[in-house]
């Protein structure tokens, strides 16, 4: 073996795995939001929500009293310093949306509502937050990881020689896994 | 190892240095001059005037889209208008009442938009996507679009809403 291919070896280790390193935690965060995020129409990826019914004798009807009764509402199955804004859709039905996303629907005929209380998923609401690339230099950094992603594919040709590299095992590998998402495309699109 | 951690520092600063996509004005009750204000209970008979110009509507913030985050329905107790962006809006803004500038945009629904429907209904209900309850109220929609037409001797129904520009809280 000559040098050259000795020295290109040893690089591509010595960078697969310090840059890999590196990149671990943002790996994990696009790896944990990407799967929250895929399932976004089997639920909320951002949020639990909690339904709770409530029924009450209060005049929410529109009029100059409809805010006081709205906040004499909240202090009863909520706060009132957690009012945000109310609004009527209809005829039939006050809005009001509390501080934090949640939000009541109330049936001003009879009565009944709907407390609908949203909470932050942990870790995963902030995972979604940057994987949704939210300012510039986020958006250089994520750039930086797609690059090191590409530096990874580059690496792993060299790392492993013999029957278990990329002309052995891991080409096999690396050809089902081409395989996969052409078939894909071949049968969806 | 000091080099490291030097490189360690100026990376977490150049990270925390944050910067705001959106174009916000935040000054309280501030609209512009220039740009004509248009009640959400009459935008749908007045943008029609205004379409590709820019117009600012007041309203609430009922529903920030969660596949993306790049739209709003923007209401009022008397209507509602969609809001479409290129940027995330942020979700904090639900229940927010804001001054809203847009570009107005108009979607034509004409005999063409309701073939185009209906080959997509009939595409995705024979692959399965969607079942049979859902294929025919799509159908009904279809044909309700089509007697609108008829009954107004129109060629076209006009979908109204807005590009995001900017917008200002109302505090």
């Amino acid at each position: 073996m000559s040098i050259a291919i000795k020295t290109l070896r040893k690089w591509s280790r010595i960078l697969h795995r310090d840059v890999g390193f590196f990149f671990i935690g943002i790996t994990l965060i696009y790896a944990i939001s990407g799967i929250a995020l895929n399932h976004m129409s089997d639920w909320n990826p951002n949020y639990t929500v909690e339904l709770r019914n409530f029924t009450t004798t209060l005049n929410l009807e529109k009029s100059n009293a409809t805010k006081d009764n709205i906040l004499l509402l909240l202090d009863k199955i909520n706060s009132r310093k957690n009012y945000k804004s109310h609004y009527y859709p209809n005829d039939n039905t006050l809005k009001i949306f509390l501080k934090g996303g949640s939000s009541i629907a109330v049936n001003i005929l009879n009565g009944n509502g709907t407390a609908k209380y949203l909470k932050k998923r942990p870790l995963i609401f902030e995972t979604n937050y940057l994987h949704y690339n939210p300012n510039r230099i986020w958006t250089w950094f994520s750039d930086i990881f797609a690059g090191a992603l590409i530096l990874f594919v580059i690496t792993s040709f060299f790392i492993t020689k013999g029957k278990k590299g990329i002309i052995g095992r891991g080409g096999i590998y690396m050809l089902l896994g081409i395989i996969i998402p052409i078939l894909f495309l071949l049968y969806y699109m | 190892m000091k080099k490291i951690i030097f490189l360690l520092a100026i990376f977490t600063v150049l990270i925390s240095c944050k910067t705001e996509t959106k174009k916000v004005n935040q000054i309280k009750g501030v609209k512009s001059q220039e740009v004509p204000q248009i009640a959400i209970g009459e935008f749908n008979t007045k943008a029609g005037d205004f379409v590709n110009k820019e117009v600012q509507v007041k309203g609430i913030v009922d529903h920030v889209c969660k596949h993306g985050g790049k739209k709003i329905l923007l209401v009022t107790d008397d209507g509602d208008v969609h809001v479409t962006s290129e940027e995330r809006f942020n979700e904090t803004l639900k229940g927010s009442e804001i001054i809203l500038t847009g570009v107005v945009l108009e979607g034509r629904i004409d005999e063409a938009y309701c073939l185009k429907m209906e080959g997509d209904n009939i595409k995705s209900h024979s692959e399965g996507t969607s079942n049979k309850e859902q294929f025919e109220a799509k159908k009904e929609h279809i044909q309700q679009y089509r007697d609108q037409m008829k009954a107004n001797n129109i060629d076209h129904i006009s979908n109204y809403s807005l590009k995001y520009v900017s917008y200002s809280k109302v505090e």
